[in-house]
């Protein structure tokens, strides 16, 4: 379904000089920084695969995904897209995916969202009881109903994305990116969002990549990874080699009522745990928790030092991605 | 008195800014310039005498007005926004007159204004499309004066309008009437000495020809020397009755804002 | 087919455009009253100064209102349906939003110029249409079948003219993000175009005729059909003009968009 070989963008930053004199003179001599965004990624995916495309901020997400979209056009390499390559046929492109950046709006700001629907429908020439089933369907899940009749600009932004994303899935795309889809909101729609998506990819094999810095996101939705860093391809594979590594691990928080006067770790805990202090009134201790448990590192620190509160946290895609950088995924 | 200087000072600084839009602006100000240029030559064309105006007068009268018209929008705008975003019941707490500080600002964007903007375009009127000096020194103080109270006029116009955004929600439609109201009226498009007789007369009550025919009339000495104290006092006493316009409506206002919370 | 597929689609965006002024009609009337206020003032402005002369130039009170008339009419077509194009820098570009007119399977230029349709246009539509009928009563011109046309066929010109020079200065704002102030510049040298062309000394004609014809846009067409014999081919040109000025326009455009696909935003 989608082919990326050697994909590679630069972005190229004009380099502005201050003041009238550096304007006239940005006029006729530019000097450019070039920022490599994208470098040598190649991947494939199937139809119907469920992908999570992650990586820090900054690391190139959104600049695969708009070349995929085929709003940017690559530096060097190739993309197809349904056996359509997307920059050079968009519209044709535009056809058969659908997306939801979720910075930014895809709907229309001024007019109800069931008008905005409505347009959609003629813009994407679906027909009419596509249009009609689809939508019944999507407001079961997503709750639309009551949204109906509201404009855009007047939505919260858990109502927008729930627009955004029946917007996304209208027209029956083969394909749907969903750029942070989840970002900014509460637990419950987050869920009913994934379980969308989920229903979305069993009954139509819709093929779904996704990118987010949440990893339930990735736990609940996606059975493959793709990992970038710094633009290159870090990973790629399924979820549960990663999940075998990684999903034992954990973090512990501890805040110290009175500064340590030693940072050493207690000797029966040594052994097991990697501690990262940071002052002398807050320690982080990593662990796995087939080695050692939990209630076993909070009993041993309690009895060293004067605990005044505590956090246990799984790891997040930030430190998964850094591991496995670092350390590689063997 | 001091914050209101500092107030002033840093507008001052704020419009220093070369940007594009300065450049557009003064673009399209040497286009107006140019229009009424060759506009009023060619109507001079087959006449000599228009009003009592000769060409020259014609185009002096023409070009300062046309540049002193600049300044009689200003503030209200900033207000009326301020209005309806809820921001004005911030602005209503600080430790200042709301309504000094607007006119405060409005006087320092106006003065960077007259030497960014103005300045440059008197130069090239004076040089290339024969704009005449004021007819005597005095004449030139007292169109300075007389300039002075017409651009507060203006400013104080351009509040009440602002003000209104109190009440209505279009405040837009109401800025655009205003623009209508004062092209025809303030004189900055022809003087009004041009109309006929009875839109002179509805002109001479209203205060808007204060604004930019008063002024400029002193320039070019349509007005003698010897009448201008009295149409100082006018535009004196045009000033402090809209002032106190102001004030007025803007207390109701406030009472308004205080009742219904804003 | 495509031609007939987007004209459906307009209407019907039209049709939710027309909803939302349905919904705020006092805004809509406001609007529309206040343009027509604007447009009395400089109409008043000339009545005044033709109180004292008898001809501009050779040109009658009721010829400068066919020009005005044809201007504000040629204008107002610009502004109705072509208004979004000023809002291409920073409602567009700046904010990213563009992107979504890219991930549509139709044109993005059609997209973007449906997204709004201008009320206050409306306002200038019909005090350009009342000038028109008043000075097209008065002006001595013998109207038949055929000028009648041909009046047409120009003012549609002239509205294509003012959108394809916006569209040319609009698509500036690809390479630098907002271009407003410049679209606004060159959109106020139309300001020349109320008056005959004949007035304003050889520069500013030769610019206003073959750099930036906002000559076409009024004048030329008035007086094809004033004065036949002596502007006469203008009229066969006016036409000609805009489908040049759209032609070179849309070029630009493309070549716009293949910069924003290759830079980002
Ligand atoms: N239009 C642009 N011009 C120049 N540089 C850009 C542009 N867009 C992105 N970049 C740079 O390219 C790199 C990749 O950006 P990208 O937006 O793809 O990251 P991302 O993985 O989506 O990050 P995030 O998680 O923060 O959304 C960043 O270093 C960014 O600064
Ligand atoms: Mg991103």
């Amino acid at each position: 379904m989608i082919r990326v070989e050697h994909l590679s963008k630069e972005y190229k930053i004009a380099r502005r000089k201050p003041g009238l004199r550096g304007a006239a003179q940005n006029l006729f001599h530019r000097t450019y920084d070039t920022k490599a965004a994208v470098s040598d990624v190649s991947f494939s995916i199937d139809q119907g695969e469920m992908v999570g495309y992650i990586g820090a901020n900054g690391a190139g997400k959104s600049t695969t995904i708009k070349m995929l979209c085929g709003i940017l056009t690559p530096t060097a390499g190739e993309v197809k897209v349904a056996g359509i390559v997307p920059y050079k046929q968009r519209q044709r492109n535009a056809r058969n995916i659908g997306a939801v950046f979720g910075q930014r709006t895809q709907l229309f700001w001024d007019i109800p969202a069931r008008e905005s629907f409505n347009l959609l429908k003629h813009i994407y020439q679906i027909p009419q009881h596509r249009f009609a089933e689809n939508l019944r369907t999507f407001s079961d899940v997503l709750e639309l109903e009551p949204l109906f009749g509201r404009p855009v600009r007047q939505m919260s932004l858990g109502e927008k994305m729930r627009c955004e994303l029946a917007a996304a899935f209208l027209q029956d795309p083969l394909v749907v990116y969903l750029d942070e889809p989840t970002i900014g909101l509460d637990v419950s729609v987050k869920a009913r969002i994934r379980q969308f998506i989920r229903e979305m990819n069993r009954n139509r094999k819709t093929t779904v990549i996704l990118t987010t810095h949440d990893m339930q996101d990735i736990e609940e939705i996606c059975s493959r990874l793709i990992m970038i860093d710094a633009g290159r391809l870090l990973y790629d594979g399924d979820l549960r080699s990663v999940r075998q590594r990684f999903g034992n691990r954990r973090t512990i928080h501890f805040d110290l009522a009175t500064p340590a006067t030693d940072t050493g770790m207690p000797a029966q805990l040594a052994p097991w745990v990697f501690a990262e202090w940071e002052g002398r009134e807050r320690v982080h201790i990593q662990f796995d928790a087939r080695q050692t448990s939990a209630s076993d590192v909070i009993a041993a620190m309690l009895q060293s030092y004067a605990v005044r509160d505590l956090t246990i946290t799984d790891p997040s895609i930030e430190s998964i991605v850094k591991d496995i950088y670092e350390r590689g995924l063997s | 008195m001091r914050k209101y200087i500092e107030i002033f000072k840093s507008q001052l600084q704020l419009d220093a800014a070369y940007n594009g839009w300065f450049w557009a602006n003064a673009v399209a100000s040497v286009i107006g310039l140019l229009i009424a240029f060759s506009f009023w030559h060619a109507v001079y064309r087959n006449t000599t005498q228009i009003a009592n105006m000769n060409l020259p007068k014609m185009i002096s009268y023409v070009v300062i007005a046309m540049l002193l018209g600049n300044y009689v929008s200003g503030v209200g705008n900033r207000l009326s926004e301020s209005i309806r975003s809820g921001e004005v019941a911030i602005e209503l707490m600080k430790p200042y007159d709301l309504l000094l500080k607007l006119i405060w600002i409005d006087l320092g964007s106006k003065v960077s204004a007259s030497v960014r903007d103005s300045l440059p375009l008197l130069v090239i009127g004076y040089a290339f499309l024969g704009v005449q000096a004021p007819v005597s020194l005095a004449g030139g103080a007292l169109f300075a004066v007389s300039a002075m109270l017409g651009v507060l006029i203006g400013t104080q116009f351009d509040l009440i309008i602002g003000v209104l955004a109190f009440w209505t929600v279009n405040v837009w439609g109401l800025r655009v009437l205003r623009r209508g109201i004062l092209s025809i009226f303030s004189g900055a498009l022809i003087p009004v000495t041009l109309f006929p007789a009875w839109l002179l007369h509805i002109s001479e009550v209203l205060p808007f020809q204060s604004m930019v025919y008063t002024p400029v009339a002193i320039y070019t000495g349509a007005i003698p020397l010897q009448a201008v104290g009295m149409t100082l006092l006018i535009q004196a006493v045009w000033l402090i009755g809209l002032y106190v316009l102001v004030r007025l409506i803007w207390s109701v206002a406030l009472r308004k804002v205080v009742i219904f919370g804003g | 087919m495509t031609v007939w597929r987007y004209a459906r689609l307009y209407l019907e965006f039209v049709k939710q455009v027309l909803k939302v002024w349905l919904e705020y009609r006092v805004d809509f009337f406001i609007g529309a009253l206040s343009t027509i206020v604007i447009q009395f003032a400089s109409l008043l402005f000339v009545t005044v100064v033709f109180e004292h002369i008898q001809q501009l130039n050779g040109w009658s009170f009721y010829q400068i209102l066919l020009i005005y008339g044809i201007a504000a009419t040629g204008r107002s077509i610009h502004l109705i349906f072509f208004d979004n194009l000023w809002t291409l820098g920073w409602q567009y570009i700046r904010t990213g939003n563009f992107d979504r007119l890219l991930i549509r399977p139709i044109n993005p230029l059609f997209h973007l110029i449906a997204d709004r349709i201008q009320q206050d246009g409306v306002g200038q539509l019909a005090i350009g249409l009342v000038v028109l009928i008043v000075a097209a009563t008065h002006d001595g011109t013998v109207w038949t079948p055929i000028n009648l046309s041909l009046l047409v066929l120009l003012i549609l010109s002239s509205g294509v003219i003012f959108s394809a020079v916006n569209l040319f200065f609009a698509t500036l704002s690809f390479w630098m993000v907002d271009s407003l102030p410049v679209i606004f510049a060159t959109f106020s040298l139309s300001d020349f175009a109320r008056y005959p062309l004949t007035i304003y000394n050889k520069g500013i004609r030769v610019l206003l005729t073959w750099i930036i014809p906002y000559g076409f846009t009024a004048f030329y067409p008035a007086a094809s059909i004033l004065e036949p014999a002596k502007f006469g081919l203008m009229a066969l040109i006016t036409p000609l003009v805009a489908v040049i000025c759209s032609v070179l326009a849309y070029l630009f455009w493309n070549v716009g968009l293949r910069a924003y696909t290759s830079t980002g935003n």
